[in-house]
């Protein structure tokens, strides 16, 4: 009996510390159960690098914690999976498409002098790349008075539009191969993209690179509503950055500012600084951006280049409401579940049954508790994990209590078929249980992301389920059975059952 | 009082007799099963055992939900296809094309009130301008109740890759725990089971595929797991079973030592199945549509898992054993 009462008072004490640690610490949900997007990004190796390893992919992490720390995106969290792999989280009702252009971008800043000679080539790319540019941009204006409802505020200029025979004329001069059915907007776009890497084409190769940044911010310019970005470099790279200044100042070529390959500014600088260069150590970019454009960009600088590229190999993302209906709908089936269980226990076995429930219910609480402690994140595979781990659990009970009545049947006493049936059945509990986690262990060495988090819901129901079965069962079943009133075989056995049982 | 030799009462049958029928009902079903699967792989547009999901092709899956509550006016298939094919996207990073969007498959769910697109792989920002752009045909949408998908075609196959390798190892560590604890003849009895189950539950997943259209994904290869680990617990109970008495019965036949064991284990296989059975049941009925085939699939396996651990297993041994 003193042994009895020991172990109660454990499972007492055990359930109330659950009962305060989900109180003090709340469940986790996932992101398909409260809403958000999910990005995972692949480390693409480069360069000398043939393999991605884990110093690559943490400085890798390093650059992008920066960029996304600079977005102000809310309690996001940046997670690396495996050896070249990350995962990004954004919680609730974010646009994920901003943080994947801000993400997947290297960012790789250089500073390059236009190559003497090339000067004609340059004037007339130049020409082309306003006009085009010119003509998107007053179509996107047009487009977007037209989507927000009120009339055209631009007036349209069909002088400076771009005559459909003249810009075939062009993507053909420039070798562009235009898909079939493509609008006049797509190859505007794919115009400005071949002039953008033929200007790239007649630059020095980087004098200077975004490495010797050391700031960069954003200003609106004086005139008008676009932005530039400035930047400020570090001793060394303001010494570049003059020397560089001063070899093309007064010449007539360009100072380009290549982003990621692209051409994004291109600067002139006047025969003022032939003497000394343009020095102090600072310099803006003239791109004509939009406010949220010059801030992805200050953002992406000042978090640095990245080592290597990365590219975005999955998105996930949940409604708010979608994800509280997976709960719901969660919720209620396996609640429903367990009551059926519930009632199935107590119908075909009595007072165990009863026991069986109460000690499933202190399970289900253990449960709940070590996943807050952990903690696990829960998502909906993980609920899925929780509930068939209830299933196990029941089915050691089952195992047990199947094996106390057969006991009875034989005519055994009713203490001693209580005795012998949880020692009988612990082999076979056991090995199922192995069994099962073994299936886990396999499950979460190498499954990815929603394998995981089922193999871990239901290693932890498993391991409990050894516990809860063996020690919660059998404590109160035989702290009950303390009572001679309860002492009776017909609450373990229908009546029939124990007599045919006696007369074979 | 009973001898040592003696037949033990049995309560309900004597499994033995009944197991030609159980052998027949088993290569029956997994006839079918791989007939089902090999249409599956002859199919031009499958091309692999079973239909593979968005997780395994890569791609983008969209779910909308109309900003609607009972009103919602009538939509077509047809009137949504079109408008796919009319939408502009922007070029997708490094300047390449927008995907075509023909191919895009579009079901209309819940009476109209929320549609399901699957198409190829787009970037975020494609994915919002068509869910801007989409609104021309479906009216308002509610931004809550949105779901985008896209796995690009690497993650693919590294799921794909990771499932099939988790699956093999899984089982190579179940047979090498039952070797050691029972023997080889048990183990491979229990893994026999085991593929007997999994071929099972794919075989009508294959037919589903086939006929319905049903895609796997990588619940589905966890649905197969679960499946395989239930599968062995339950043969083992019984192979426990005829263990423990096997020094009782020493001098029967096999064939009566299995019955008796089937026997006696008869109801707990039975109620643990149910138990079981009892939850996956109320989330394929209350669960909602996203665990709807995990449920059909893990229901199939156990309940087949239930079958093959009381005419499969132990109905083999002595045949398996007198050859030994």
């Amino acid at each position: 009996m003193a042994r009895q009462q020991g172990w109660i008072a454990l499972i007492l004490a055990l359930a109330i510390a659950a009962g305060a640690l989900l109180a003090s610490f709340p469940l986790q949900l996932g992101l398909d159960l409260r809403g958000g997007s999910q990005l995972m990004l692949q480390v693409m190796p480069a360069g000398s690098i043939s393999r991605v390893g884990g110093e690559q992919l943490e400085a890798v992490k390093e650059v992008l914690e920066r960029r996304i720390n600079g977005l102000g995106v809310a309690e996001s969290t940046l997670q690396t999976v495996g050896d070249d792999q990350l995962v990004l989280q954004l919680p609730g009702e974010q646009d994920p498409s901003r943080a994947a252009k801000v993400l997947g971008t290297t960012a790789l800043l250089e500073f390059r002098a236009q190559k003497s000679g090339t000067e004609q080539e340059m004037q007339t790319l130049l020409r082309l790349k306003r006009q085009a540019t010119a003509v998107l941009n007053r179509r996107q204006a047009r487009s977007d008075a037209a989507q927000t409802g009120g009339s055209s505020t631009v007036p349209a200029r069909p002088d400076a539009d771009f005559p459909d025979a003249e810009l075939s004329k062009t993507l053909n001069q420039l070798g562009v191969t235009v898909p079939p059915g493509s609008t006049e907007t797509d190859q505007l776009e794919l115009l400005l993209a071949a002039v953008n890497s033929k200007i790239v084409a007649l630059y020095e190769p980087a004098q200077l690179t975004g490495k010797d940044l050391v700031g960069a911010g954003r200003q609106q310019q004086q005139a008008g509503n676009a932005w530039d970005v400035t930047l400020s470099f570090n001793r060394e790279g303001g010494e570049q950055f003059a020397r560089l200044t001063q070899s093309i100042a007064g010449t007539g070529r360009l100072l380009g500012i290549v982003l990621d390959g692209r051409s994004i500014s291109e600067a002139t600088v006047g025969p003022e600084f032939k003497a000394a260069g343009i020095s102090g150590g600072g310099a803006s970019i003239t791109g004509n951006f939009t406010a949220d454009e010059a801030r992805d960009l200050e953002v992406q600088l000042r978090g640095g280049s990245l080592p290597l590229p990365v590219r975005i190999i999955e998105v996930r993302t949940v409604g708010p409401s979608l994800g509280a209906e997976n709960i719901r709908t969660s919720l209620v089936a396996g609640l429903a579940g367990l009551a059926l269980v519930a009632v199935f226990m107590v119908v075909v076995y009595r007072l165990p049954g009863v026991v069986a429930v109460v000690s499933l219910s202190l399970y289900a609480l253990f449960n709940l508790a070590v996943y807050a402690l952990i903690p696990v994140t829960l998502t909906l595979p993980g609920i899925a994990g929780f509930i068939l781990s209830i299933g196990m659990a029941v089915d050691a009970n089952v195992l047990i209590f199947e094996r106390v009545k057969e006991e009875l049947r034989d005519g055994t006493t009713l203490m001693r078929s209580v005795d012998t049936g949880f020692s009988l059945a612990f082999s076979s509990i056991l090995d199922g249980h192995v069994t099962g986690l073994i299936s886990c262990v396999a499950l979460f060495a190498l499954g990815t992301g929603l394998v995981k988090g089922f193999a871990v819901t239901l290693a932890i129901g498993l391991v409990l389920s050894l516990f809860t079965a063996l020690t919660c069962t059998r404590s109160i079943l035989r702290l009950l059975l303390g009572y001679p009133a309860l002492r009776r075989t017909g609450y373990f056995l229908a009546a029939s059952a124990s007599a045919s049982g006696a007369s074979s | 009082m009973t001898t040592p030799v003696a037949l033990p009462p049995i309560r309900f049958f004597r499994v033995s007799r009944y197991r030609r029928l159980a052998w027949w009902g088993s290569g029956l079903a997994c006839l079918l099963s791989v007939v089902g699967m090999v249409l599956c792989w002859m199919t031009p547009s499958i091309g692999l055992p079973l239909r593979p999901g968005l997780d395994f092709t890569g791609g983008t899956q969209i779910q909308l939900e109309r900003a609607c509550q009972s009103d919602c006016a009538a939509i077509t298939v047809d009137r949504l296809q079109q408008q796919l094919q009319n939408l502009r996207l922007s070029p997708g990073p490094e300047g390449a094309a927008a995907p075509n969007l023909a191919a895009a498959q579009v079901q209309v769910l819940d009476g109209g009130r929320s549609l399901m697109l699957r198409l190829p792989e787009l970037s975020p920002d494609q994915a919002a301008q068509l869910t801007d752009q989409i609104t021309a045909v479906t009216g308002p949408l509610s931004p809550a109740g949105t779901s985008i998908n896209t796995i690009g075609p690497t993650l693919g196959d590294q799921l794909l890759r990771g499932s099939v390798i988790s699956l093999l190892v899984s089982f190579a560590a179940i047979a090498a725990y039952i070797t050691v604890r029972y023997d080889r003849l048990y183990a491979a009895l229990a893994l026999l089971c085991l593929f007997h189950d999994v071929l099972v539950t794919c075989g009508l997943f294959a037919w589903l595929g086939l006929l319905r259209g049903v895609e796997v994904d990588s619940l589905f290869a966890v649905a197969l797991i679960t499946v395989a680990g239930y599968s062995v617990t339950d043969t083992v109970v019984v192979f426990d079973r005829i263990r423990e008495q096997s020094s009782v019965l020493r001098d029967l036949p096999v064939v009566d030592q299995v019955d008796v064991a089937v026997d006696a284990t008869l109801t707990r296989s039975l109620y643990t199945s149910l138990t079981t059975l009892l939850p996956l049941l109320s989330l394929i009925f209350f669960g909602g549509s996203s665990l709807f085939w995990f449920a059909v699939a893990l229901t199939v396996g156990i309940a087949v898992g239930s079958w093959s651990s009381i005419g499969i297993a132990p109905t083999l041994l002595p045949v398996v054993g007198r050859r030994r």
